[in-house]
């Protein structure tokens, strides 16, 4: 794999990133990615850190490297020089706080109903602004009161089931923090289709993928669970077993953050990145006969497919507008958007709120022109987001398909 | 139904991937990023020498042109009118001559086809032209231009600044900037406002595009309104605006017809075991988790020359084209590959794939390395497309031929 910071040196200057990049287009406190990236990175060492701060303002979409015609890495850098920011100007209490979805969902899950009180009233929300920055117009996720794990003990494998054992092809899910704290539902339906397709789901040991954490610039801790998830997930990979998850962020940081961003190097770290898939990438790509064996039924509706941005970074294309397309009567319109402003925390902040829903503000428009029943898009972050500005339910794709398969 | 894979998103591979799935193909567009198009001046050049069609029969039998026949050159010119028109971006010009274009460095561009904007700037026209720079625009400077032309013998009436209002910025203004600001309206009337009383008497005025984004025929339209004057656009340096309005009409195009897009991912070549190296089976994507099998009928390559990857030179003198490490004859000694003077036409760019009529690339012996491997654009041997102003037509003809071949 190469390493991202030296990639810079394959940049010819054309800028095709920063004509993608969603942030540049909508606001001139950003310079673009290409440069605070590779241009900017001729003044960064090992020992000096560029005291230039105005790379704050990326959001970390990623949209910069898929563009790339020459392979830089220019998100990467941009992360990574972010990150090294944080030595001369330590992360925010809220910083801290939001890049920790798993510590707030152990913490939260308790008195769910309270916290959900204090996430999604008025006067507790301007309070969160007022103290610690958190837009009070971002949406926030519910808690929910038990969580995918509890409520499915006995799928829990601390390591995979032994070879005799296997009755059904098995598959580790990654269900991440959404679909364990506060989208358990979400889990479910995912486990329901993929059993419904013959396969035993098991749920691996796993921490928070450490991606927000990343995306904050903290990467010490954001390597520590990386590593143990890598600790926990290595045997299943060993065993032959597909990684799969329905959050495409998570599955982003198990393929490429972990290696590209965080530099974690080894065996086990190759064979983990590629044993992870998304849930449509394994269903098409190895999953591919499911459409001809399936019975779908109509689901009669409009539906906007947002790819989100991280998706996008998987380098796969959007697997599940093939499969959505296969759906009798829906009528999925394709997001023309490159990411919806969100971007995992940054939306949430509330100096960065008015550019995340600049970025975001085609595809809202797009949703109401187009006159869509609801919107269709795989990462959380970005149904929450979405949900918020069009005033639409969003929904992962992997439950428009269950519903079209009878199971939702 | 035939699965195409088409590999490269510039002009070839968008083009030709619209073409197929429009021809009723199942079509996967896989790229490593964007293309070339937000670096062109988004003109078709098919051959700067007068008149076009004529000179072409002059042409070496391995000329690309010749490869795919006037026909296939023709319809796809006609193909690419009548989609220009419907996307909402219409272009002007015909096979039979040239237009004669300014450029940024006042110079004349002969071109066959451009956008309607900028076929207006026509250097035969008979409205005398005034010269407008913006103020704080570094791309463009009306005195470098004004005395280029001049020096062609083109008379230019005047040459002015025009203020933009103020914006505070961190990085300097890009055209692309400019052509986002253009899209609202308020802008738009403050901009025509001041500009009006420094254009009086002005009847053909040549700015640098800038005019509009996604809406650029209404932007262009309203300014002309605006201003009770002829308005022409004039490229400047990337990213380049008309050509990334190019890139979004065709892309659109593409998606519309149900081109499925995989994009931040390199493709290498798969040979089909079964049929004795004679067939590939299709390609293997280098996504972020790991390699990703693509099965297909056939596959296109459109990933350019040198500088965009689809040709690699070696050290050692040798080159190869880089899915399917086609080979790439060059004969010679290295040094007498380059000319004394950059601007002057270069040996190395005639190198390429050699190919049969069908498009497909040919080994020493002249017979197809694989059955259903096909190639078009800037990979092809047998033309310096930059000097002889061919590049666009070519893509275009090439690109017709080759979808027609691997779909029969």
């Amino acid at each position: 794999m190469t390493q991202a910071g030296p990639s810079a040196d394959l940049c010819l200057k054309c800028n095709i990133c920063t004509a993608a990049c969603p942030v540049a287009a909508v606001t001139d406190r950003f310079p673009g990615p290409k440069a605070v990236g590779p241009q900017l990175q001729r003044f960064r060492s090992p020992r000096h850190i560029a005291p230039e701060g105005s790379v704050e303002w990326c959001s970390g979409c990623g949209t910069c490297s898929s563009v790339c015609p020459h392979g830089v890495a220019v998100a990467e850098i941009n992360i990574q020089a972010k990150a090294r920011l944080r030595a001369l100007d330590p992360p925010s209490l809220r910083d801290q706080m939001i890049a920790r979805p798993e510590l707030l969902g152990r913490l939260a899950r308790p008195m769910a109903p309270i916290a959900n009180l204090l996430t999604h009233s008025k006067p507790s929300r301007w309070l969160l602004e007022r103290t610690l920055h958190i837009s009070r117009h971002a949406a926030l996720p519910r808690f929910a009161r038990r969580t995918l794990r509890q409520r499915n003990p006995s799928r829990i494998a601390s390591s995979p089931p032994r070879v005799a054992d296997r009755k059904r092809p098995l598959l580790a899910y990654f269900h991440g923090c959404s679909a364990n704290y506060y989208e358990p539902e979400l889990g479910e339906t995912a486990i329901a289709v993929l059993d419904a397709l013959g396969f035993e789901v098991v749920l691996p040991p796993q921490r928070c993928c450490g991606l927000p954490l990343q995306s904050n610039g903290l990467f010490e801790p954001a390597r520590a669970y990386a590593q143990s998830n890598i600790r926990s997930l290595r045997p299943f990979a060993e065993a032959d077993l597909p990684i799969v998850g329905t959050s495409t962020s998570c599955t982003l940081a198990l393929k490429h953050d972990y290696r590209a961003i965080l530099g974690l190097e080894g065996d086990e770290v190759d064979l983990v990145a590629e044993s992870t898939f998304d849930i449509f990438e394994f269903l098409s790509f190895r999953h591919p006969s499911f459409h001809n064996e399936m019975d779908f039924a109509p689901v009669s509706a409009r539906a906007l497919y947002h790819a989100p941005c991280q998706l996008r970074s998987h380098g796969i294309g959007a697997p599940a507008l093939e499969a959505l397309r296969r759906i009798p009567a829906l009528h999925v319109v394709e997001s023309s958007a490159a990411c919806c402003g969100i971007a995992g925390t940054y939306g949430v902040k509330q100096e960065k709120y008015d550019v995340a829903r600049a970025v975001g503000a085609p595809l809202f428009a797009q949703a109401a022109a187009e006159a869509v029943d609801f919107i269709i898009t795989d990462s959380e972050t970005c149904r929450w987001w979405i949900s918020e500005h069009t005033r639409l339910p969003a929904f992962h794709p992997i439950e428009i398909l269950a519903r079209s398969m009878g199971l939702a | 139904m035939t699965h195409l894979i088409v590999i490269g998103a510039g002009l070839t591979g968008l083009f030709a991937a619209a073409h197929a799935a429009e021809r009723g193909a199942t079509v996967t567009l896989v790229a490593l990023g964007r293309g070339g198009l937000a670096l062109s001046h988004g003109c078709i050049d098919v051959l700067a020498v007068e008149p076009p069609l004529e000179a072409m029969s002059r042409l070496d039998k391995s000329h690309p042109y010749v490869k795919a026949g006037q026909k296939a050159l023709r319809s796809a010119v006609e193909q690419f009118l009548g989609w220009m028109e419907q996307e909402g971006l219409p272009y002007q010009g015909h096979l039979e001559q040239n237009l004669r274009l300014p450029t940024a460095l006042g110079a004349s561009h002969s071109t066959c086809l451009a956008p309607a904007a900028q076929a207006q700037g026509d250097l035969e026209g008979k409205e005398p032209v005034t010269l407008a720079g913006l103020a704080g625009f570094r791309d463009f400077s009306t005195s470098l231009a004004a005395s280029g032309l001049e020096r062609i013998g083109v008379r230019v009436a005047n040459s002015v600044e025009l203020p933009l209002p103020h914006q505070a910025s961190v990085r300097d203004r890009y055209s692309i900037d400019l052509a986002r600001r253009f899209e609202d309206k308020a802008w738009r009337e403050e901009v025509a406002r001041s500009w009006k009383t420094r254009l009086t008497g002005a009847r053909r005025i040549g700015i640098p595009a800038c005019l509009g984004l996604t809406s650029h025929p209404e932007v262009w339209r309203d300014m002309h309104e605006r201003l009770g004057a002829l308005i022409f656009e004039i490229p400047t340096l990337p990213p380049s605006v008309p050509g990334l309005r190019l890139e979004n009409a065709l892309r659109n195009r593409a998606l519309k017809a149900g081109v499925r897009l995989i994009e931040g991912s390199r493709a290498l070549g798969q040979v089909d075991g079964r049929s004795g190296g004679r067939r590939a089976g299709g390609v293997v994507i280098h996504a972020a988790g790991g390699p990703r099998a693509l099965q297909a009928d056939a596959v296109l390559l459109a990933t350019g020359g040198f500088l965009h990857g689809g040709l690699v030179a070696r050290q050692d003198g040798r080159a190869q084209e880089s899915v399917f490490d086609l080979p790439v004859r060059v004969s010679g000694d290295r040094t007498a590959l380059t000319a004394g003077s950059p601007i002057e036409a270069q040996p190395y760019a005639t190198l390429g794939l050699l190919v049969d009529s069908r498009m497909r690339p040919v080994g020493a012996r002249g017979k197809a390395v694989f059955e259903n491997v096909f190639a078009a654009g800037g990979l092809l041997a047998g033309s310096d497309r930059s000097s002889e102003g061919s590049r666009q037509g070519i893509d275009l003809a090439s690109a017709w031929r080759a979808v027609e071949s691997s779909l029969t």
